[in-house]
C-alpha cells in the first residue's frame, strides 16, 4: 500500500533533517548512528489505562466505517466500555510512517500511539527491532479464539505474541474485461503484447517480487540469493521491454477505472470497491498463487493505555462486530464466525469470497519469507533500482 | 498673409510635388470620442528650426508622434520631401527622435547608445561617426558610461546625440528640455540652436514654454485643442496676434471690448468706452462689428492727466493707478479705468519719469501700430493661464 | 542647531560612545532569531545530510552507522544513478526552455497588452496555486489519458498511433513539469517586463530597429533579470522534482528525485541517498553559478 505522495519525500526528507537534529545534539561532531534496535521490556510506560479511559489509534485512511453514527463499531466500542477514542488515519504508508516514528521509537521515546496498523513485513520489522509491547493473552481472547486459520503461525510471531490482524487481503490481478480477454495469470500480465503499456505492478517490493519469485519457478516462503537475483533480472527485462506503464500504490485503481490501463497488479478490497462502479474491472488469482497479506493492529513501545489497546482488539474480534467492519471496508474479514452475522448485515456479501474466502483456497497463499535488515536493505535497493529505471 | 485661407490654397495645389519640406495635410487623430489633432495642415520648410507650441493637451505631441510613425493619423496624410509616410513604420521613416524623458538604453553604455540607429542601419564607419558626434555635445570623455551616471544635461545631450547622428530628414525634439532646471535650460536652447545651424537639419522642436519656442525657433506654430491658431516668425506673432489665445499665450495682453466704427483705407476706427482708437487695417482680425482692441503692456505709455504723450497716439484718459510693482528694470501697474477695467502697463525705468504711486490719476496713450484687433467672438481670457508656466 | 551644536561635544561624548557600543550589541541581538532559525533548518539539516552521505553503507536501521567517511559512496551512487541525475536535468532544461518560451509571450502580453486586465490575468496565472500541486498534477492524468480528447484528436489525424500514448512518456513529464512551474517563470519575468519603459521601444522603432531588432537588442536585454530569476526558479525545483515523473511517467521517465525519495523511504539506503542528495545540490549549485555568471547578473545572488 504504497500510496506514494508527495507526502512521502517531505516526511522521508523531515524525517531526514529530524534525525539530524537530534542527531547533532547529542553526537557532534562525532557522526554516526547508533542502532535502533531497543528492549521491549526496558520501553515501558507505566499503564494508565484504569484512570484515562482513552485509547489511541493511527489507521489508514477509509480502513473503518464511519465512527460519527452512534451505532458504528466505534461509537458503540466507547459506549459499551467508556474508553473514549482517539482516532487517526495518518498512516498512507508503511515507508513512510516507519520514516517517522524511526527517530523516537528508534531511541525508545514515546510516540503518543496506543496502537497503531502496519502491514506484515512492516509489522515484522517493527517487531524485529523491538519496538512493539507483547500482548497480554488473557486480556484478548477473541483474538485468539476467532483469528482465520490463514492468518494464524505467521513466521515473524507465531503465537500472536504482538499483533492482531485488523484485515486482510488478497493481492492478484485486476483487468478490465471490457477490454481485454482474461489475465489469468503473473506470466501472462509479464509478457501478452495487448498488455503492452497498459499494465502497472505495484511499487510495494514484497507484493510484486512475491510474485516475480514464482514466475522464476522460487518459493517467496523460503528462496536464495540467487533466485532473488533471477526474479529481479527477469523483473528489469519486463521493465525494459516497456510492458510496464509504472509502478504505483493505490492510484493503479483510477488508472484501470480511466482506461489508461487495461490489466494490473491490484489488491483485493480496491477491486470490489471499483466493482461497483465499474462491473467489467474483474479480479483474478493468479494461477502462481496467491499472495495473503494482512494489516496488524499493534502496541508500540511507550504507549499508555495498553489495557485500553487490548480492549479494542478483543472488541473487534467479536464476529457480530467484524461483520459490521468488514460490511463498510470490503476486504478479507480476519475474524471466524463473521461470516454468519453478515447474513443479518448484508447478506449480498456473505459468498464474496474477497472478503470471506473458503479456508481451503488460502492454504495454498504464500507469504514472503522474512528477511534480515541487511537483506532487507539489499532487496529494496535492487528493487528500487528497476523500478526507477 | 492677410488671409490665411488664401495663401494656403494658393501654396496647396501647385507646390505639391516640388515641396521639400515635411507637409501635414488635413490631419486628423481621434482616441475615441476625444479629437487630439483636427484637421491640421502645416508645412515645414526643409532646414527650419520651426516650433510648435501650445500648452498641455493641445495635440502637439500627438501630432509629432504621427510625424515619428508612433501614431497611425486617422485620416489625413504627412509627405517629406514629396514622399507619402503617412502609413509608414516609424524605423522606415528618416525622422529621428529626442524623447521628453530621453528614452536612453539604460543596458547600453553612452557608446552604444549613440551608435545604435546606425548599426541598425549597418552603416559604415561607424565608430568614427560616433566619436564625432560625442565630441560635438562635448560627451567624448564619457563614452563607456551607463546612462544612469550621467547629469540630466548630459543625458539630454546624449539623446540628442544618438538621434541627430542619423542624419535624419526631420529631427523631432518633444519638450526636450523639460526636466532642465533653468539655468541649463536657457544653456542648452543655445547649444541646441548652434548645432541646428551647424548641422542644418530640419527640427521640430514641441514646447509649452513661450519663451523657449520664440528664442529658438525661426517659425512658431501655436497650437490650441487640435488645431493651430497661428503661425509664423515669433516676432509676427507676438506683434502681430490673430487671436485671442496667440495674445495671450505669448506675453500677456490688454484685450479692450470696442464697436468698429469705420473702415477707411489703411485704419479701422474703434469706439471704445466712448473714446475713438485707430488700429491699422493690417492689424484687424475682426470680421463683425464689434472687437477686441488688443494692446501689449510694454506698449502702453502712462503719464500726468493731460499730459501730452508720444503723439499721434490712441490716448486714454481718466485712469486711477490701482496696484504699483517696482521689477528693477521695469515697472509694472495696474490702471483702473472709467470702465471699470483694470490694463496693465510696463513702464521702462529709463529715468526720464517717475513712478506712479497707487491712487494717483493717470492718462494712458498708445500708438495705433500697436494695437491689434481681435474678433469679439472669441474669449477674451483664452491661453492665459497656460501661457504663464 | 548652532548653540547646541557647540554644547554637545561636552556633556554628550561619553555618553555616545557608550549608546553606539549598545547599539551595536543590539544589533547580533537582532541577529539571533535569523542565525538560530538558520542553524535550526539549514545548518543542522545540512550538516546531517553530509555526515549521511559518509556513513559506512554496511549500517542499517538496527545496527546503526558508522561513520567512516566512505566518499566512495559518491561514487557508487553515481555509477548505479547517472541515467536518472542526467534525465532529471535534461527534462528540467527542457521544461524550462519550454517556460520560458510560453512564459515569456505571457508575461509579455499581460504586461504590454492586457490592459485592464492586467491584475486579472496576474491572478488566473496564480489561481493553480489555490489547489494542491498533487491534485493539478492528477488533472493532467485526465487530460492525457489514453481514451481522452486529446489522444483521441491525434489518433484521428495519425500523428499518434492507435496504440499510442501520452501518459506514461517523456512528453507527459515534461507537459506536468512545465504546467506545475510555469508561475515560477511568468511571475519574474512579468515583473522584469513590466518595469520596462515601453519609450524605450518606441525609441528603438525610432532609430530604425524593426520590431523583431528592437526585441532582441532592448526588451529581451532588459528583461534579462527576470529571465534569469525565471530560469532558475524553474529550473531547480524542476530538477529535484517526483511528483510528476511519478504520476505522468513510467519507470523509464523516473528522475533523481524519485530515486532519492525511493532510497530513503522504501530502501532506507540512507548513505547512498545522502549522497545522491548532495551530488544533485552540487551539480546544481554550480550549474547555476556558472549560469549567473555567463548572463552576467551577478547582482541577483
Amino acid at each position: 500500500m504504497t500510496g506514494l505522495t508527495r507526502r512521502g519525500l517531505l516526511h522521508g526528507g523531515g524525517a531526514v533533517a529530524f534525525a539530524g537534529v537530534s542527531l547533532a545534539a547529542l553526537k557532534l561532531p562525532l557522526f554516526g548512528v547508533s542502532g535502533a534496535k531497543q528492549v521491549p521490556a526496558d520501553c515501558r510506560a507505566t499503564d494508565l489505562s484504569d484512570t484515562e479511559k482513552k485509547v489511541i489509534v493511527s489507521n489508514w485512511p477509509a480502513y473503518i466505517d464511519p465512527r460519527k453514527k452512534s451505532t458504528s463499531t466505534a461509537s458503540v466500542f466507547t459506549e459499551r466500555t467508556g474508553i473514549e477514542v482517539d482516532y487517526t488515519d495518518d498512516i498512507n504508508d508503511n515507508a513512510e510512517f516507519f520514516a517517522k516514528v524511526k527517530n523516537q521509537l528508534g531511541s525508545c521515546q514515546t510516540i503518543n500511539r496506543d496502537m497503531i496498523i502496519m502491514t506484515d513485513w512492516m509489522a515484522a520489522r517493527m517487531i524485529g527491532l523491538g519496538w512493539i509491547q507483547p500482548l497480554d493473552a488473557d486480556k484478548i481472547p477473541n483474538v485468539h479464539k476467532n483469528l482465520i486459520e490463514p492468518l494464524r503461525n505467521r513466521q515473524w510471531d507465531k503465537d500472536l505474541k504482538f499483533h492482531a490482524p485488523w484485515q486482510a487481503g488478497l493481492t492478484g490481478i485486476a483487468y478490465n474485461a471490457a477490454k481485454v480477454p482474461e489475465v489469468k495469470s503473473f506470466e501472462e500480465l509479464l509478457t501478452r503484447s495487448d498488455l503492452k503499456g497498459r499494465m502497472t505492478l505495484l511499487s510495494e517490493m514484497r507484493d510484486t517480487m512475491a510474485f516475480m519469485l514464482r514466475v522464476v519457478g522460487a518459493d517467496p516462503d523460503k528462496f536464495t540469493d540467487a533466485e532473488w537475483s533471477k526474479a529481479i533480472d527477469r523483473l528489469q527485462e519486463v521493465v525494459a521491454s516497456g510492458q510496464v506503464r509504472s509502478f504505483t500504490g493505490n492510484e493503479y485503481i483510477q488508472d484501470l477505472a480511466a482506461g489508461n490501463i487495461v490489466a494490473c497488479e491490484a489488491w483485493s478490497g480496491d477491486v470490489i470497491q471499483a466493482q461497483f462502479d465499474n462491473p467489467d474491472i474483474k479480479f483474478v488469482t493468479p494461477e502462481e498463487g496467491l499472495s495473503l497479506w494482512a494489516d496488524n493492529m499493534m502496541v508500540p513501545n511507550l504507549a499508555e493505555h495498553q489495557a485500553n489497546a487490548e480492549a479494542w482488539m478483543n472488541y473487534y474480534y467479536e464476529p457480530e462486530v467484524a461483520a459490521k467492519l468488514a460490511a463498510w471496508v470490503n476486504y478479507i474479514c480476519p475474524v471466524e464466525g463473521a461470516k454468519q452475522e453478515m447474513e443479518k448485515i448484508d447478506p449480498s456479501l456473505v459468498d464474496n469470497k474477497l472478503i470471506f474466502p473458503d479456508n481451503e483456497d488460502l492454504v495454498d497463499a504464500f507469504d514472503f519469507m522474512p528477511l534480515t535488515d541487511q537483506q532487507s536493505q539489499q532487496y529494496e535497493g535492487d528493487f528500487n533500482d528497476v523500478i526507477v529505471g | 498673409m492677410s488671409s490665411s485661407a488664401d495663401v494656403a490654397q494658393e501654396r496647396r495645389a501647385p507646390a505639391r510635388a516640388s515641396f521639400d519640406g515635411l507637409r501635414l495635410e488635413n490631419l486628423t487623430k481621434s482616441f475615441g470620442a476625444f479629437t487630439a489633432v483636427d484637421d491640421l495642415d502645416l508645412d515645414v520648410p526643409r532646414g527650419s528650426f520651426f516650433a510648435l507650441l501650445g500648452p498641455s493637451g493641445c495635440g502637439k505631441t500627438t501630432t509629432l508622434r504621427m510625424v515619428a510613425g508612433l501614431e497611425t493619423p486617422t485620416s489625413g496624410g504627412i509627405t517629406l520631401a514629396g514622399q507619402d509616410i503617412t502609413y509608414a513604420k516609424p524605423y522606415k521613416r528618416p525622422v529621428n527622435t529626442v524623447f521628453q524623458n530621453y528614452a536612453l538604453f539604460p543596458h547600453l553604455d553612452i557608446y552604444e547608445n549613440v551608435a545604435f540607429g546606425l548599426k541598425r542601419r549597418k552603416a559604415g564607419n561607424v565608430d568614427a561617426q560616433v566619436k564625432e558626434m560625442l565630441s560635438l555635445v562635448e560627451l567624448d570623455s564619457q563614452t563607456r558610461k551607463r546612462p544612469a551616471q550621467l547629469s540630466g544635461g548630459q543625458q539630454q545631450r546624449v539623446a540628442l546625440a544618438r538621434a541627430l547622428i542619423n542624419k535624419p530628414e526631420v529631427l523631432l525634439l518633444d519638450e526636450p528640455l523639460g526636466a532642465l532646471d533653468l539655468k541649463l535650460r536657457r544653456n542648452m536652447q543655445i547649444e541646441l540652436k548652434r548645432i541646428q545651424t551647424e548641422v542644418g537639419l530640419t527640427f521640430i522642436h514641441v514646447t509649452h514654454d513661450q519663451e523657449e519656442a520664440m528664442t529658438m525657433a525661426d517659425t512658431v506654430a501655436v497650437m490650441n485643442a487640435g488645431v493651430i491658431e497661428q503661425m509664423g516668425a515669433p516676432e509676427e506673432l507676438y506683434e502681430n496676434p490673430r487671436t485671442t489665445f496667440v495674445a495671450n499665450f505669448l506675453g500677456q495682453s490688454n484685450l479692450i471690448e470696442g464697436t468698429i466704427k469705420g473702415r477707411s483705407g489703411d485704419l479701422v476706427t474703434v469706439d471704445m468706452h466712448g473714446i475713438d482708437v485707430s488700429v491699422p487695417a493690417a492689424r484687424s482680425h475682426a470680421d463683425g462689428d464689434k472687437g477686441w482692441i488688443g494692446i501689449r503692456p510694454e506698449k502702453v505709455l502712462i503719464g500726468d492727466p493731460g499730459e501730452q504723450l508720444d503723439a499721434p497716439g490712441n490716448s486714454v484718459p481718466g485712469g486711477v493707478v490701482s496696484d504699483v510693482s517696482f521689477v528693477g528694470v521695469s515697472t509694472q501697474y495696474l490702471v483702473r479705468m472709467p470702465w471699470g477695467q483694470e490694463l496693465q502697463v510696463f513702464a521702462q525705468n529709463t529715468g526720464h519719469r517717475r513712478i506712479y504711486r497707487s491712487g494717483e490719476q493717470v492718462d494712458l496713450s498708445w500708438r495705433p501700430d500697436y494695437a491689434f484687433l481681435l474678433d469679439a467672438s472669441q474669449d477674451a481670457r483664452a491661453g492665459a493661464q497656460e501661457g504663464t508656466d | 542647531m548652532a548653540s547646541t551644536a557647540g554644547t554637545a561635544p561636552v556633556t554628550t561624548a561619553p555618553a555616545s560612545d557608550d549608546s553606539s557600543r549598545r547599539r551595536g550589541l543590539t544589533g547580533y541581538v537582532l541577529l539571533v532569531p535569523g542565525v538560530v532559525w538558520l542553524a535550526l533548518f539549514f545548518v543542522i539539516p545540512f550538516y546531517s545530510l553530509v555526515a549521511t552521505s559518509l556513513y559506512d553503507p554496511g549500517g542499517s536501521v538496527f545496527s546503526g552507522y558508522e561513520m567512516s567517511y566512505q566518499f566512495s559512496n559518491y561514487w557508487h551512487a553515481i555509477q548505479d544513478y547517472w541515467e536518472p541525475l542526467l534525465r532529471s536535468l535534461w527534462y528540467a532544461g527542457l521544461a524550462t526552455l519550454i517556460c520560458l518560451v510560453l512564459g515569456y509571450v505571457l508575461a509579455y502580453a499581460i504586461a504590454f497588452k492586457a490592459g485592464r486586465w492586467k491584475n486579472l490575468m496576474l491572478v488566473l496565472v496564480i489561481a493553480p496555486f489555490f489547489t494542491s500541486f498533487l491534485v493539478r498534477t492528477l488533472s493532467w492524468k485526465l487530460i492525457l489519458a489514453d481514451g481522452g480528447l486529446i489522444v483521441n484528436s491525434l489518433q484521428a489525424v495519425h500523428l499518434l498511433g492507435p496504440d499510442g500514448r501520452l501518459l506514461a512518456t517523456p512528453f507527459a513529464v515534461i507537459c506536468g513539469i512545465v504546467y506545475n512551474f510555469l508561475p515560477f517563470m511568468v511571475l519574474p519575468l512579468f515583473a522584469s517586463i513590466d518595469k520596462i519603459d515601453h519609450r524605450l521601444i518606441e525609441a528603438s522603432s525610432d532609430l530604425y530597429a524593426n520590431p523583431f531588432v528592437g526585441f532582441w537588442k532592448v526588451t529581451w536585454p532588459l528583461s534579462l533579470p527576470g529571465v534569469v530569476s525565471g530560469t532558475l526558479l524553474t529550473f531547480i525545483p524542476a530538477a529535484g522534482d517526483y511528483i510528476n515523473a511519478q504520476l505522468l511517467g513510467s519507470p523509464n521517465q523516473r528522475m533523481v528525485g524519485n530515486v532519492i525519495q525511493n532510497l530513503f523511504t522504501q530502501a532506507n539506503d540512507y548513505p547512498a541517498a545522502g549522497a545522491l542528495s548532495m551530488i544533485l545540490m552540487i551539480l546544481i549549485v554550480a550549474m547555476v553559478l556558472f549560469y549567473v555568471r555567463r548572463a552576467g547578473t551577478e547582482e541577483l545572488l
